[in-house]
């Protein structure tokens, strides 16, 4: 008996055992669970967040002696949510450009609190009212600095295109951990 | 034009920051800007021309050749010699950089030597790693960031506000008058060695002929002479190392204050690789030094013109894997103590450490060091015996050497470094203040034999009796005359003047009348008084010098009587 047996056949084998032993396709109604944000799965958590974010208080004391030498932006309030711990802190935001629709931004995280994270989910929250404006992800990019890149809805990307660097941001962040969103 | 993508970049860059878009100056945050446009912002052109860039070593070297002798001199800050090197160092951690080999030695290092720190790791008790590499570099001032910079480690920011400060006290404050004090006090000076054995046999010289004059043989006319050669010998000596003095601590005190002006306008970088978190101050000196020492490298030009800072620096940059430094500084400059012991254990087990500047405190003393030595010398051979049972092992290493200076000041340890410190000099200093201070006692003899004082002339009041004669004279120097009485009638007298007190004070000579015994022609009017100068150095009198006045008896009698 020959031993010999053609490649297609082997694929066609490989593929119907992939397709036995894979878990079943989740249901219509688990996908559009999954596709929900997770400020609508858990409403209460993240009314919880935006009352911590609400209490940051970040603000500069000017007391320069000469008027227009600093250029230091405006820190963002952010709360950073592991799964263990939740940190409340502020970034730095260094780069901001919006266009054709899509935001490109970088931040600086203080270099304690950025400890061993490759990434983050980024919430962005309206000041007032507080309510979720979109999500992305930010990833680590240099020591302590992230990137995203992500896509606004027009009513953002209309709003945003103005901004500057030094301006103040009119949004807050919630970062979770890759683990805390696992 | 080569290299356009990096053009291409670099405006995309600073565009971007005056637009609004970016928060940090094209130069401080070159990596993330890069970053940035690479991902997002190149063209596919750029992209091909920057692979071709750094398709071969040689290709990128090329790149990083343009970088440092064209790029860095068509911007701004041509004069700060380190940017080049930052933004290689930054660039090189980013793709594609990262995959250059040509970019491989920037990844760790900016390529500048510091003084290392003494940075204990957790529940170490002085192991090699501990002494730990610190690079600086001074970049133009950054709006947006911090004005010293910490790299690859963690640091609160108000650490680095001493050491700051302390380094502006030395280059223009309290801290360069200290030193200055220091220096001119057993400094090494700016002299060839020819010029310092001249100088010494001057002070010789010197010497000898206060003692000539002091003990030697009566110099007669020659005192005049010997005199003048004293003074003029001592004043040349003594005005040389003024003008040196002022022209050099005017020339720190200038270049200190430029270097000041420059730190004041600079973002210091200090990089300490392992991602530590510092906990404590006792990094503070090694991080001023590592400032002063970023200026330096910035432009060394600027250095150039004061001998004292020249020196510093170039020592310093040349030795300066060879030393290590642990302190916590003050604003003002100051050393307080640190734990030590674990640090010199530490220095002891590097190799190359050789000298550590430490507070001054007592258990940093030659004895501690040299016990310390003693007991890991007898560790390491213990150590090797145990691990070679039953051989026969010959030692021929060398006893650990380490040379511990305790340091009050930083002004101190800049007199360690910069090898200021001269024992030979300080012999030499100490010989000269004391043949000054020998001069300055005699100053005032030797005034008058090479300036002989006015020649005085008798005035009131005479003695009122006639056993006395009195020659006042209106002089302000009495003790560089006397007064010589010849007579025929009266024995001949000579009296020194003095200031005289009493009913009528004045400065004169108070004469005895001593009748002469024998038959003679002469009267009691007979006779002449003499004014002579006194010729004196220290102790010894030489002989009268010339006359300088001549009265008679009766004259000087009724003076002041009429």
């Amino acid at each position: 008996m020959s031993s010999k047996i053609p490649i297609e056949e082997l694929l066609r084998w490989r593929v119907a055992k992939a397709e036995t032993d894979a878990p079943p396709a989740p249901r219509a109604a688990r996908l559009l669970e999954m596709a929900r944000p997770w400020w609508e799965i858990w409403p209460e958590r993240f009314q919880s967040f935006v009352e911590r974010l609400g209490g940051i208080q970040v603000a500069y004391g000017h007391a320069m002696a000469e008027p227009g030498q600093s250029r230091t932006g405006h820190p963002v309030p952010t709360l950073i949510v592991c799964p263990v711990e939740e940190l409340e802190t502020s970034v730095r935001v260094l780069y901001i450009n919006v266009r054709d629709g899509r935001l490109r931004l970088r931040f600086q995280l203080d270099a304690g609190a950025a400890q061993d994270h490759e990434s983050f989910e980024v919430t962005f929250v309206s000041d007032k009212p507080e309510r979720p404006l979109l999500s992305a992800a930010a990833i680590l990019s240099l020591e302590s600095e992230y990137c995203i890149d992500t896509e606004l809805c027009e009513e953002l990307a209309h709003g945003w295109e103005q901004l500057k660097v030094t301006d103040r941001m009119p949004f807050r962040l919630i970062l979770r951990s890759d683990k805390d969103v696992g | 034009m080569r290299f356009v993508w990096f053009w291409t970049f670099w405006h995309w860059s600073k565009e971007s920051y005056r637009s609004g878009s970016l928060l940090r100056s094209p130069l401080h945050g070159i990596g993330s800007h890069w970053d940035e446009w690479f991902r997002h912002e190149a063209s596919e052109n750029d992209r091909q021309a920057i692979e071709e860039s750094g398709r071969t070593e040689p290709t990128q070297r090329q790149f990083i050749a343009w970088l440092f002798r064209h790029w860095a001199r068509e911007m701004d800050w041509r004069e700060n010699r380190m940017v080049p090197r930052f933004v290689i160092g930054q660039l090189a951690h980013l793709p594609p950089f990262s995959q250059w080999p040509a970019f491989e030695k920037y990844r760790t290092s900016y390529g500048v030597v510091g003084i290392p720190a003494l940075v204990l790791a957790e529940k170490s008790l002085g192991e090699p790693e501990d002494v730990r590499a610190v690079e600086a570099m001074a970049l133009p001032a950054d709006s947006a960031g911090q004005a010293v910079m910490p790299e690859g480690f963690r640091a609160e920011a108000a650490e680095f506000d001493a050491p700051r400060l302390a380094a502006k006290s030395l280059l223009c404050g309290k801290g360069l008058l200290i030193f200055l004090a220091l220096w001119i006090t057993g400094g090494r000076r700016p002299y060839a060695r020819w010029l310092s054995i001249a100088l010494f046999l001057g002070w010789g010289a010197v010497l000898g002929l206060i003692l000539f004059l002091l003990a030697g043989p009566e110099p007669g006319n020659q005192l005049f002479l010997f005199s003048a050669v004293l003074v003029a010998l001592w004043s040349g000596l003594m005005l040389a190392a003024a003008v040196v003095v002022a022209r050099q601590s005017f020339r720190a005190w200038r270049t200190g204050a430029e270097l000041s002006a420059r730190l004041e306008h600079s973002q210091v970088r200090l990089r300490m690789n392992g991602g530590l978190t510092l906990k404590g101050g006792s990094a503070g000196l090694p991080f001023c030094l590592n400032t002063l020492l970023a200026l330096y490298y910035a432009r060394p030009e600027a250095a150039r013109r004061s001998w004292i800072w020249h020196r510093f620096f170039r020592k310093m940059r040349s030795e300066a894997e060879s030393w290590a430094g642990t302190g916590v500084i003050t604003g003002d400059g100051y050393l307080t103590p640190v734990v030590i012991e674990p640090k010199l254990r530490a220095c002891l087990k590097h190799d190359r450490i050789r000298q550590i500047l430490t507070p001054r405190q007592r258990d940093a003393s030659k004895q501690t060091v040299d016990h310390l030595a003693e007991t890991l010398t007898v560790a390491v051979e213990r150590e090797a015996k145990s691990s070679h049972l039953g051989m026969q092992l010959g030692f021929a290493a060398e006893k650990p050497r380490l040379r511990a200076h305790g340091c009050r000041h930083v002004a101190h340890t800049m007199m360690a470094l910069g090898g200021f410190a001269d024992k030979w000099q300080m012999a030499s200093r100490v010989f000269a203040l004391v043949v000054s201070a020998i001069m300055l006692m005699a100053l005032a003899d030797l005034r008058s034999i090479v300036l002989p004082h006015p020649a005085p002339i008798a005035v009131a009041p005479g003695s009122s009796s006639p056993y006395y004669l009195w020659v006042s004279l209106d002089t302000k120097h009495p003790k560089y005359f006397s007064v010589v009485l010849e007579s025929d009638y009266w024995s001949n007298r000579r009296a020194d003047v003095k200031p005289c007190g009493g009913v009528t004070p004045s400065v004169r000579a108070e004469i005895h009348l001593h009748r002469l015994t024998g038959m003679t022609a002469a009267n009691e009017e007979d006779g002449v008084v003499w004014i002579e100068r006194r010729r004196r150095f220290l102790t010894r009198e030489f002989h009268p010098g010339e006359r300088v006045g001549r009265y008679s008896i009766p004259y000087l009698s009724r003076l002041g009587h009429e």
